[in-house]
């Protein structure tokens, strides 16, 4: 996956859903969009780590508002190249703590070195298989009514 | 093994020169002198080490001639070559404090030989160089000298041998940001009852992490209604006109600067730059909008969306300009916008 | 509630052809055991090693780590919930074998971490170095997914601990301990006069792979809810958690937690200790809110004086702990956290991905990010494969000598977050 800070495209975009949600899921796991894109709004980024924490804060700062936290999970930042959020779809007034919790992440970031060339399939995979689960744990918060 | 070879700087008062009257005595080298604390300090270094010369100077002149004085000391440590600077220690003196750390973090870092020196916490010389050289905590007077040689001889040895420095409650230093393991006599949980007991009683206890400081400044109500709002602009970027009138430092600004834009509706390259010597002023001096939006401003002057743009902006330069300096700056700034009857504004920095 | 722990050291391990527990010496049948563990249709081997103190050995990569203890006289069995049934433990007796545990190990994602090394420089930065270790490997069964993997291992050993802990039921303790609380009414007759303390533990509930469970229920599903301080100590909370090895809480830190401990320790003397609060951390920032309201709002409504929380990993839970923490000072009950640290290698990053005045006591267990070289161990139970792969090893992490470079977070419980350790830093 190129890391490049500007080689940013989104190559599936919004996918029109089965039933009303008030959120999206942003990722950089293919997984994601693979196991929850038929239930839910999956926009799924072909980035590296920083750049998809960098496209959230963007959004955050123009008004959506974190649903679940961007430091999710024990595997730290630099170690695991993929992350999800949920985020509101909608536009909200400015929510300083979404902007505190992704601009602190963004930081930890710098503090882990990821690794990538000594990860093999099996590793990625796993990382895929570890970002889902911690979404979908989050979904069934969300989901719940 | 030869003995490690300690220059040692101290001021006037503790070379015995005198006191306030004298502080203006010019630094001064005195090789293969030992003087005052010294002597001390070689008692505490045993057979490790010696002190082979002493730097003198008054406090009020190494203030005063900062550049110069700290210019004159590097060439003197350099030409007694030793291992080791030790500064001090200041206690609670203000101004040796400053000179102290300038003096050490200078040393450690221009002649890249260990340094150390020792001053009370509250000194304003630890605000400024605790995170530079090791800082050995004393107490706020020199009836403390016992004590404070007592931590700083041994932390100094270790440096002078590039031993590893443990953590700051263990060497005794004043904690500089960077956090070091040590195994600790109790386990977390022990202490944390221990800790839970004291908070109860309300007695002092010592936090393991010293949250980052805050200074939070709880927010206004917003505006009402924008489009009767007068919004002024203040920059910590350094945005002045062409040639700087005012010469705004560069860096560790001693002033900041009002500017009258009645009329200006875009700054250009011909008539603002900025005096901020802390980032690449390429763009800004191409376009100072960047950082002082005044074009924006206008715009939405024009549209309505805002009332108006206030017809005075002001300008310091952020880098390295100390925080009280800042806060003073601000002060003084907020209380003329008030005056001026101005609702909002917009601060900008790099 | 009243439990008597009965203490029984363990002074060797010997596999042997009968399971047995002779002049503090444990005899393990590994075929008895073998059998027990395959009941698991999800496990296709498990070989089974030993341990010691002192000796050139390395394990990893470990996933938990659990102590054998028996039920003996009350209600429940060990670990209710999960292998035992759901009954209320925390009363009557039970035996623990002290000085040391089952460990299981198996590789169950490709970033596995959790080292445990029985001497070196590694050894003073894991609890379990000083414990003789029964060390079970598990191999699954081809074309497995990593969460059915994870819950047959933790199960594997569950029931291990528990066969084991089985063999000292019907010996005599070598030492016995009396541990006794109040209701909150008795209590406050009892002790008018002693500051009423809880103990607020965050479990690790971010999803698979970093779950922990409370009598089997998965903890990201509670709301904070109250124990008496003796539950824990029968299994009542144990760890489905595989990541972040120096900041996990293996399931021999929760049967032994030490700020349970170290309450009791001071109960009906300088405190009275009121119960042990558990709480989650989870993803969704609304089970956030939800979760610190409600852990403020029991300590309010036990009035409270003060309260130590602990904390479970790194990130995500820092904005818990910080959260609790603002929410029951805001209460006027005075509180002191514990944490640890990833201020980077060098030491000069921000430690805490969250931060608030509030914080004003805080005991930390290190910076997990610090470098320590290991050197090479003669023998390795588990494999090696992914020690240079693993969270906070570096690029250079197995060196040309056999040695690695890593920080210290890969080690298990080298950063542990209830006070289990004595690292810390400044």
């Amino acid at each position: 996956m190129p890391d490049s800070l500007f080689g940013c495209r989104p190559f599936i975009v919004v996918k029109e859903v089965v039933r009303l949600e008030d959120y999206v899921i942003v990722t950089n796991n293919p997984l994601v969009e693979e196991r929850e894109g038929k239930t839910h709004t999956v926009e799924l980024y072909d980035v590296g780590i920083e750049e998809i924490l960098r496209l959230i804060r963007d959004r955050v700062h123009s008004g959506q508002r974190l649903l679940t936290h961007p430091l999710s999970g024990s595997v730290k930042p630099g170690e695991t190249p993929y992350k999800s959020v949920l985020m509101t779809r909608g536009k909200e007034p400015f929510d300083l703590m979404s902007v505190e919790l992704i601009q602190s992440a963004i930081e930890a970031c710098g503090k882990f070195s990821f690794k990538r060339d000594e990860y093999d399939e099996r590793a990625m995979r796993d990382f895929r298989i570890i970002d889902w689960t911690l979404i979908k744990s989050a979904l069934e918060s969300a989901d719940s009514f | 093994m030869s003995k490690i070879k300690v220059v040692h700087y101290i001021n006037q008062f503790f070379a015995n020169i005198g006191g306030e009257e004298k502080a203006d005595y010019p630094a001064e080298k005195r090789p293969g002198e030992v003087v005052g604390p010294g002597m001390a300090f070689n008692a505490a270094f045993g057979d490790e080490a010696e002190i082979i010369g002493t730097i003198v100077c008054g406090d009020t002149y190494f203030n005063e001639n900062v550049d110069k004085a700290t210019a004159d000391i590097l060439e003197m440590v350099k030409e007694m070559q030793p291992d080791l600077f030790i500064a001090g220690p200041a206690f609670n003196a203000g101004r040796y404090g400053v000179a102290c750390g300038t003096i050490a973090s200078a040393v450690q870092e221009k002649l890249g030989i260990p340094s150390l020196t020792g001053m009370y916490i509250e000194n304003p010389g630890v605000d400024m160089f605790a995170s530079k050289v090791y800082m050995v905590s004393t107490k706020n007077s020199a009836a403390g000298m016992r004590d404070a040689v007592k931590k700083m001889a041994p932390l100094a040895l270790k440096l002078a041998k590039g031993e590893p420095i443990g953590a700051s409650c263990e060497e005794g230093y004043i904690p500089n940001g960077v956090r070091v393991n040590f195994f600790e006599k109790e386990r977390g949980s022990k202490r944390a009852v221990e800790m839970l007991l004291k908070k109860l009683a309300g007695k002092e206890y010592t936090t393991e992490y010293p949250m980052p400081a805050f200074d939070r400044v709880a927010p206004n109500p917003p505006i009402k209604d924008l489009s009767k709002a007068t919004i002024a602009l203040v920059t910590s970027g350094g945005i002045v006109p062409k040639g700087n009138p005012d010469h705004i430092e560069s860096s560790s600004a001693s002033k900041f600067g009002e500017y009258d834009i009645t009329g200006v509706t875009d700054l250009t390259a011909d008539t603002y730059e900025t005096a901020h010597g802390g980032y690449d002023p390429v763009y800004a001096n191409a376009d100072a909008d960047r950082v002082l939006p005044v074009d924006v401003m206008r715009d939405l002057e024009k549209e309505g969306v805002i009332g108006k743009l206030h017809n005075k902006y002001y300008a310091t330069v952020g880098n390295g300009t100390a925080v009280a300096s800042a806060k003073a700056y601000a002060a003084e700034i907020a209380k003329r916008l008030i005056a001026d009857g101005v609702d909002a504004v917009i601060l900008t920095s790099t | 509630m009243k439990l008597e722990m009965g203490y029984i050291h363990i002074s060797d391990i010997e596999f042997s052809s009968e399971s047995k527990i002779e002049n503090g010496k444990l005899y393990v049948s590994t075929d008895a055991l073998k059998a027990l563990v395959l009941e698991d249709e999800k496990l296709k081997d498990v070989s089974f090693d030993i341990a010691r103190p002192g000796e050139s050995v390395r394990i990893t990569p470990v996933k938990d780590v659990i102590e054998p203890r028996v039920k003996v006289e009350g209600k429940g069995g060990v670990f209710p919930g999960i292998i035992s049934k759901v009954d209320t433990v925390g009363s009557g007796k039970t035996y623990a074998l002290k000085g040391m545990a089952v460990v299981t190990a198996g590789k169950i994602v490709g970033f596995q971490e959790g080292v445990i090394d029985m001497t070196g420089p590694g050894a003073d930065y894991t609890p379990f170095s000083k414990l003789i270790n029964l060390v079970m490997v598990c191999e699954p069964v081809d074309e497995i997914e990593p969460h059915e993997y994870e819950k047959a291992v933790r199960i594997a050993g569950f029931k291990a601990a528990a066969y084991i802990g089985e063999l000292a039921k019907s010996l005599t303790p070598d030492e016995t301990k009396v541990y006794e609380t109040e209701t909150i009414k008795e209590g406050m007759a009892k002790y008018p006069d002693l500051p009423r303390v809880a103990y607020v533990h965050m479990l690790q509930s971010q999803g698979l792979l970093h779950d922990t469970y409370v009598y089997g229920v998965d903890a990201k599903q509670i709301l904070p809810t109250m124990l008496n301080p003796t539950e824990c100590m029968d299994g009542a909370i144990v760890s489905g958690n595989c990541v972040s090895a120096c900041d996990k809480n293996p399931t021999y830190v929760h049967q032994n937690n030490p700020v349970v401990h170290d309450l009791l320790e001071e109960h009906g003397k300088t405190i009275n200790f009121v119960c042990h609060i558990v709480t989650n951390e989870n993803v969704y920032l609304a089970d956030k809110q939800r979760s610190s309201d409600w852990t403020a709002k029991l300590c309010k409504m036990l009035d409270l004086d003060g309260v130590i929380v602990s904390q479970e990993g790194f990130g995500n839970p820092d904005t818990d702990l910080i959260m609790n923490c603002k929410k029951i000072e805001a209460e006027g009950i005075k509180t002191v956290i514990i944490t640890d640290e990833y201020a980077g290698r060098d030491g000069k990053s921000q430690s805490l991905a969250d931060a608030d005045a509030a914080a004003d006591a805080v005991v930390t267990a290190g910076n997990a990010n610090q470098v320590v070289v290991l050197p090479k161990l003669d023998k390795v139970i588990g494999t090696l494969d992914y020690i240079t792969k693993i969270a906070g090893a570096s690029e250079n992490t197995l060196r040309e000598d056999g040695s690695l470079e890593v920080e210290i977070q890969v080690i298990t419980g080298a950063t542990n977050e209830v006070g289990f350790t004595t690292l810390s830093a400044r």
